[in-house]
């Protein structure tokens, strides 16, 4: 079972700091990376896939660094990019069957093993059919695919679930819990609710560095005794929204709830509520959220 | 494995004794004999073979998952430099009609070889594919060998063809062709590695202009194929070989660094 060691790794891009600084020992168990756009997750991971070198630091896989370990580490990993790639007249299994032979996968545990990740996947019915003609749903699907296909024991996912339906999302999320056994998952997302179930350990990122670490349990208390509840009339709510980070609105009746987040009390009446990781996301990055972040602040 | 270590009988005994002693055996506790295999099985099992092929596998693997499409781009490439070469022969054209007419065809089939190598880059696989065992840097490597073998196979046929018989000669009508060839891989390299901020239809524009001035270059002025000017072919050689290679390091660098190349 590796274990992966990132050791103060730092990536300048001319003069942008994209990651910095950034120390992580990563065990058996799936990791979920948080972030918002920009902070620094897809360089972070693909240093961790060998695609960019770190300018300063060292990553290492159960103590050898991973430029040493060449193609033994690259064996152990399955690599799912934020802009996933393909050759759009591939078949999806003959896509498959390429990138098995890529990843030294033996010819006869290759078929097997493409016809497993098609079923698990809901592709077996589209194998044959040109991946150009595929939507964005099957061709993340593929993607997912493609990851696992050498039964890796580092999978590290960007973004996994973007262009999958609630249902694949599930299903999504299913197939990664039933595989953390033995292995390292990272999965990177800014969609709350893709990690707040599955991960053993939530990874928080902004601005290049690392600001939180630690089961949903340990980063949510971070923000305990921040969360209020308000029944406010439809004007008064427009103005603690214009206020204060706003989690959640919910129209009840000629009121509306707001689940909002505030250091003191926000106004009489307000009542403290168990934190939750997306309130955790919003706390640390509502200025980034503004901008078009999926928790964009609402408007009545 | 059921083998046993069996005592030796030791020296200066009886006989009988010793007969006897060949059949004894260490005393062997079965429990503690089972446990150790199981936890040997299981070691075993959880113990990932990491299967290495080889290098003729992996070069037959990128050629196995090529299309349709690219057979028939080879195929017909061969045919017409066939067609090309049996049709110099047979209107009896001079060496110097010749040698322009396959320079030409081989920086065409040259780019079109190369395109080969630099659709790995393309569809946004190239991040995918340096995460492979076999990554992007093996794969152009592979690819540029085929590439390689494809161009010799055409530049031998052509060879044959110009009907040069003194070794000198073979050396100049090579050295006539290999020039706009090697300089026009070296443009294709060079844009393929430092333009690709530039759209790929302008790109693939400017090289097609580039390329169809460096291989018409020689028909324009046929005077530029006598001898006096074979030492400006040499150096010409001897530079665009030296660039072609530069251009390949580079890329491969690029490749290896972790450069813009690899990424989507």
């Amino acid at each position: 079972m590796p274990e992966l060691k990132l050791d103060r790794i730092t990536k300048h891009f001319k003069n942008k700091i994209a990651v910095d600084n950034v120390s992580l020992t990563l065990r058996e168990g799936v990791y979920g990376f948080l972030g918002a756009n920009g902070a620094g997750k897809t360089t972070l991971l693909r240093m961790i896939c060998g695609v960019l070198k770190p300018t300063f630091g060292e990553i290492s896989c159960n103590g050898i660094e991973i430029g040493r370990l060449d193609g033994d580490y690259r064996y152990l990993l399955g690599y799912l990019p934020q802009d996933f790639g393909y050759y759009p007249e591939f078949t999806a299994r003959r896509y498959l069957e390429y990138l098995a032979a890529c990843k030294a996968v033996p010819k006869a545990l290759a078929k097997e093993r493409v016809e497993e990740m098609l079923h698990l996947t809901g592709l077996a019915n589209d194998q044959r059919n040109k991946i150009k003609t595929f939507s964005g749903g099957m061709l993340r699907r593929l993607g997912i695919a493609q990851a696992l296909l050498n039964d890796p024991e580092l999978l590290i996912l960007d973004e996994p679930t973007s262009g999958l339906d609630p249902k694949e999302r599930i299903r999504f999320r299913n197939i990664i819990s039933s595989l953390s056994k033995g292995r390292i998952i990272i999965l990177s997302t800014h969609i709350v609710s893709d990690v707040e179930f599955i991960a053993d350990e939530i990874l928080l990122m902004k601005q290049g560095r690392m600001i939180e670490q630690g089961t949903v349990a340990e980063v949510t208390q971070s923000v305990n005794g921040k969360v209020w509840e308000y029944l406010a009339a439809p004007e008064e709510a427009i103005r603690m929204n214009e206020a204060f980070p706003v989690s959640n609105l919910k129209n009840e009746g000629e009121k509306v709830r707001l689940r909002l987040l505030s250091d003191t009390c926000p106004c009489e009446g307000a009542i403290k509520v168990p934190p939750g990781l997306e309130d955790v996301y919003l706390y640390h990055f509502e200025e980034v959220s503004e901008h078009g972040d999926h928790l964009e602040r609402r408007t009545l | 494995m059921t083998s046993q270590k069996r005592a030796t009988p030791p020296a200066g005994r009886h006989k009988d004794q010793a007969i006897n002693l060949t059949d004894w055996k260490f005393p062997m506790d079965e429990t503690k004999k089972a446990q150790s295999l199981s936890v040997i099985r299981m070691a075993a099992e959880q113990k990932r073979i990491r299967p290495c092929p080889t290098f003729i596998e992996q070069l037959f693997n990128q050629l196995r998952f090529q299309t349709w499409r690219y057979w028939i781009l080879q195929g017909m490439i061969l045919l017409t430099a066939m067609v090309l070469a049996l049709t110099l022969h047979k209107r009896q054209a001079d060496r110097i009609e010749t040698l322009a007419a396959c320079s030409v065809f081989l920086v065409f089939a040259g780019n079109i070889f190369l395109g080969h190598v630099a659709s790995l880059f393309s569809w946004h696989m190239a991040e995918l594919e340096q995460t492979l065992y076999l990554n992007l840097k093996q794969m152009v490597c592979i690819r540029m060998l085929e590439a390689g073998i494809a161009d010799l196979v055409i530049l031998t046929l052509f060879l044959i063809i110009t009907g040069s018989k003194q070794p000198s000669e073979i050396g100049t009508s090579l050295i006539y062709m290999l020039v706009p060839f090697l300089w026009s891989d070296t443009l294709y390299l060079h844009m393929l590695t430092n333009l690709r901020n530039i759209s790929l239809g302008f790109r693939s524009l400017a090289f097609g202009l580039l390329s169809g001035i460096l291989a018409l270059f020689p028909i324009l002025w046929e005077s530029v194929y006598q001898p006096k000017y074979l030492v400006i072919w040499q150096i010409l050689t001897l530079a665009g070989l030296c660039l072609l290679i530069a251009e390949v390091y580079g890329l491969l660098g690029k490749i290896e660094n972790g450069g813009d190349i690899c990424l989507n």
